[in-house]
């Protein structure tokens, strides 16, 4: 044990002594929670919607009491007022051709609503719910259902060459017209129609969502790339031979690079996390313990990781090439932007087989709904499989190491 | 086997891909010897010393260091080995990488200190003790990789090429150095080019294709090859290699 903690204080006392390393270790994490902070709200905005808007605003109704009424409902302005200044820059022009047109070019959306925009809307609302009854100059109205009123549809066209975003663009503009129609057809809104519980109140937001694999990615990354570019240059600098030659077991050496390694790990997790949460209001309603023993045990393995890695090389060049192996699949495998259950069958083996997979999941279970360890069984006892795995074969490997200088 | 041969290696045989670097090598090596090993570059010196060290298995062959089989975890801690090269850590001071070495051979602080002193003072590295080894000369370099090789007074010291690049005078007075821990009994296996270390070993062994072509005395050297002086006796017996 003395030993390794003689390897371990080695190892930190010469990243301390190296400021160079010992600073990019401190800003590393703070650069990473910036950038995705600040780049990466989740949703869209300043998006260009160009609307025609030709819609009189009067709907032409059947009525018990007097045969046909008009009413003024103003349904293309009522649009307008609706739509998400967030998500949409709305420009509203005359014109459908050009409109239409801009669409690809400068504008995300176009949508054209025609003359009896109004009228088809209301007339659609009451056939589809039934008769009520409105007030009309002071008296009482039934607007009886008509017949399918025919003529010009409203034109939306929308640059699909971003699906993630035409996506987006379709979903607010649908929710933009719920809300229209709501106006209309009051019996129908989907508050009246269902009992809706967010769990969570709604108040995860997808920065909230995307965090906890961010930090995990980061982990990955800072943790291996160091782990691994030191152990090699120990070796490729001889004093991996004169420690393998000295009277310590390949134990002690392991133990003493997981003390070091997985210490300076843990340290820049915190500081990712409370990067995270001091500066973007990341939601963390879990317990720091529980994060920091998943944080641990991630740890523990990316550097046992990064020791194969660097038993696997013959310079720091080949070991850079041998994590991105590990970086890729975990970016685009270990669930940080979208979820396992979109990935088709076939690839979700390899999604099991990333660690990343794990910590993102037990950090967004401890971050996002306060999960406690009785809910994190099976993805601590995973990462602490992998922990003890790349332990054992460090071991292993460190006899390969010597041969391999 | 009488127990002062410290090393024993019998039929050693070791190649990378088509390149054979020891070829059924056979050598022993008594306490106390100042052993000299000569030969061309890509003789196989270098694997040699790291196959007796256990750093690489050989092929085929067996090595006893001190009486054990190798690899063995009880030699090492009797064990000096000083690599070809440096093998010490830039970012330290002097003291700082004798320390950590002392520490993985067990030596309490005031050990380190005091082997410390001695050995800095060999090297003289006295008063670079508190210098940050990347900042030293490639010389100082390879004097503070000497001290930490015989830290943990080993009784069986391997030590790769130790005077590259080390200025004449203190060539000198490591050799005096050697020469006296050889009367302490220790048992030192040494690389070198140069004709003026050689003579100073008790005996030479001159390898070639991963052979000892020559093993004896400087002086029976001579009279092997017929030669006036080493430099000549080396070259005659690299020739004589070349031909066969």
């Amino acid at each position: 044990m003395m030993t390794s903690l003689a390897l371990a204080r080695n190892i930190l006392q010469r990243i301390v002594r190296d400021v160079r390393t010992l600073a990019l270790i401190v800003v590393l994490p703070l650069f990473f929670v910036l950038l995705y902070g600040n780049s990466f709200s989740g949703s869209y905005s300043g998006l260009r919607l160009v609307v025609v808007n030709e819609d009189n605003g009067l709907a032409s109704v059947r009525t018990a009491e007097r045969d046909r009424i008009t009413l003024t409902v103003d349904l293309g302005n009522a649009f307008l007022d609706a739509v998400d200044r967030d998500v949409f820059d709305v420009v509203v022009v005359e014109g459908a051709e050009e409109a239409l047109a801009a669409v690809g070019r400068e504008a995300a959306a176009a949508i054209v609503f025609p003359k009896s925009f109004s009228n088809m809307i209301v007339n659609e609302a009451v056939r589809a719910s039934g008769e009520r009854k409105v007030e009309v100059d002071g008296s009482t109205a039934t607007i009886l259902p008509s017949d399918p009123v025919d003529g010009p549809t409203t034109s939306l066209r929308i640059d699909d060459s971003n699906p993630l975003m035409s996506r987006a663009v379709l979903a607010s503009l649908q929710e933009t017209f719920a809300t229209v129609l709501e106006t209309q057809q009051s019996s129908l809104t989907v508050g009246a129609l269902l009992d809706v519980q967010p769990l969570y109140q709604g108040k995860i937001r997808i920065l909230d969502f995307t965090a906890p694999g961010i930090i995990g990615f980061a982990m990955t990354l800072i943790t291996v790339m160091l782990t691994a570019m030191s152990v090699v240059r120990e070796r490729t600098s001889g004093t991996l031979t004169r420690i393998l030659i000295a009277p310590v077991s390949a134990w002690q050496v392991t133990l003493g690079y997981t003390l070091a390694f997985s210490a300076i790990a843990v340290f820049q997790s915190a500081e990712l996390l409370l990067a995270s949460v001091g500066l973007f209001g990341i939601r963390f309603v879990g317990s720091p313990g529980v994060a920091t023993l998943v944080i641990v045990l991630f740890a523990i393995g990316l550097q046992g990781i990064a020791t194969l890695i660097s038993t696997l090389s013959r310079n720091e060049a080949q070991a850079m090439q041998f994590v991105l192996f590990l970086l890729i699949p975990s970016i685009l495998l270990g669930g940080v932007f979208w979820p396992l259950e979109t990935m088709p069958a076939a690839i979700r083996p390899l999604a099991y087989a990333i660690p990343l997979t794990y910590a993102n999941s037990a950090l967004r279970k401890v971050m996002l709904t306060g999960a406690g360890l009785a809910n994190l069984a099976f993805e601590a006892s995973v990462l602490a499989g992998i922990a003890l795995v790349a332990l054992l074969l460090s071991v292993l490997s460190m006899r390969r190491q010597a041969s391999a200088a | 086997m009488p127990a002062e041969e410290v090393v024993r290696a019998e039929g050693l045989r070791k190649r990378f891909g088509s390149q054979i670097a020891l070829d059924g090598l056979t050598l022993t090596v008594p306490q106390g010897q100042l052993f000299g090993l000569a030969g061309p570059n890509g003789a196989g010196k270098t694997t040699l010393i790291r196959t007796l060290c256990g750093l690489l298995r050989p092929d085929a062959g067996d090595v006893h260091l001190l009486g054990w089989r190798m690899p063995s975890a009880r030699v090492r801690s009797q064990l000096g080995y000083m690599p070809q090269d440096f093998a010490v850590y830039d970012d330290l001071d002097v003291i700082q990488n004798l320390q950590f070495f002392g520490e993985l051979y067990g030596l309490r602080r005031a050990q380190v200190r005091e082997r410390a002193a001695e050995l800095l003072g060999l090297v003289q590295l006295t008063d670079r003790r508190r210098q940050r080894v990347g900042t030293l000369s490639g010389g100082m370099r390879r004097r503070v990789s000497l001290a930490i090789s015989l830290l943990h007074k080993p009784r069986l010291a391997f030590l790769d090429e130790p005077t590259a690049g080390v200025d004449p005078k203190l060539r000198r007075s490591f050799w005096d150095y050697f020469t006296r821990l050889a009367e302490q009994d220790v048992t030192l296996v040494v690389t070198t080019h140069l004709v003026e270390e050689a003579q100073r070993c008790h005996v030479v062994g001159f390898l070639m294709a991963g052979r000892l072509l020559a093993r004896g005395t400087p002086s029976e050297i001579l009279a092997e090859t017929a030669a006036t002086n080493l430099d000549d006796a080396f070259i005659a017996l690299q020739e004589r290699g070349e031909a066969r």
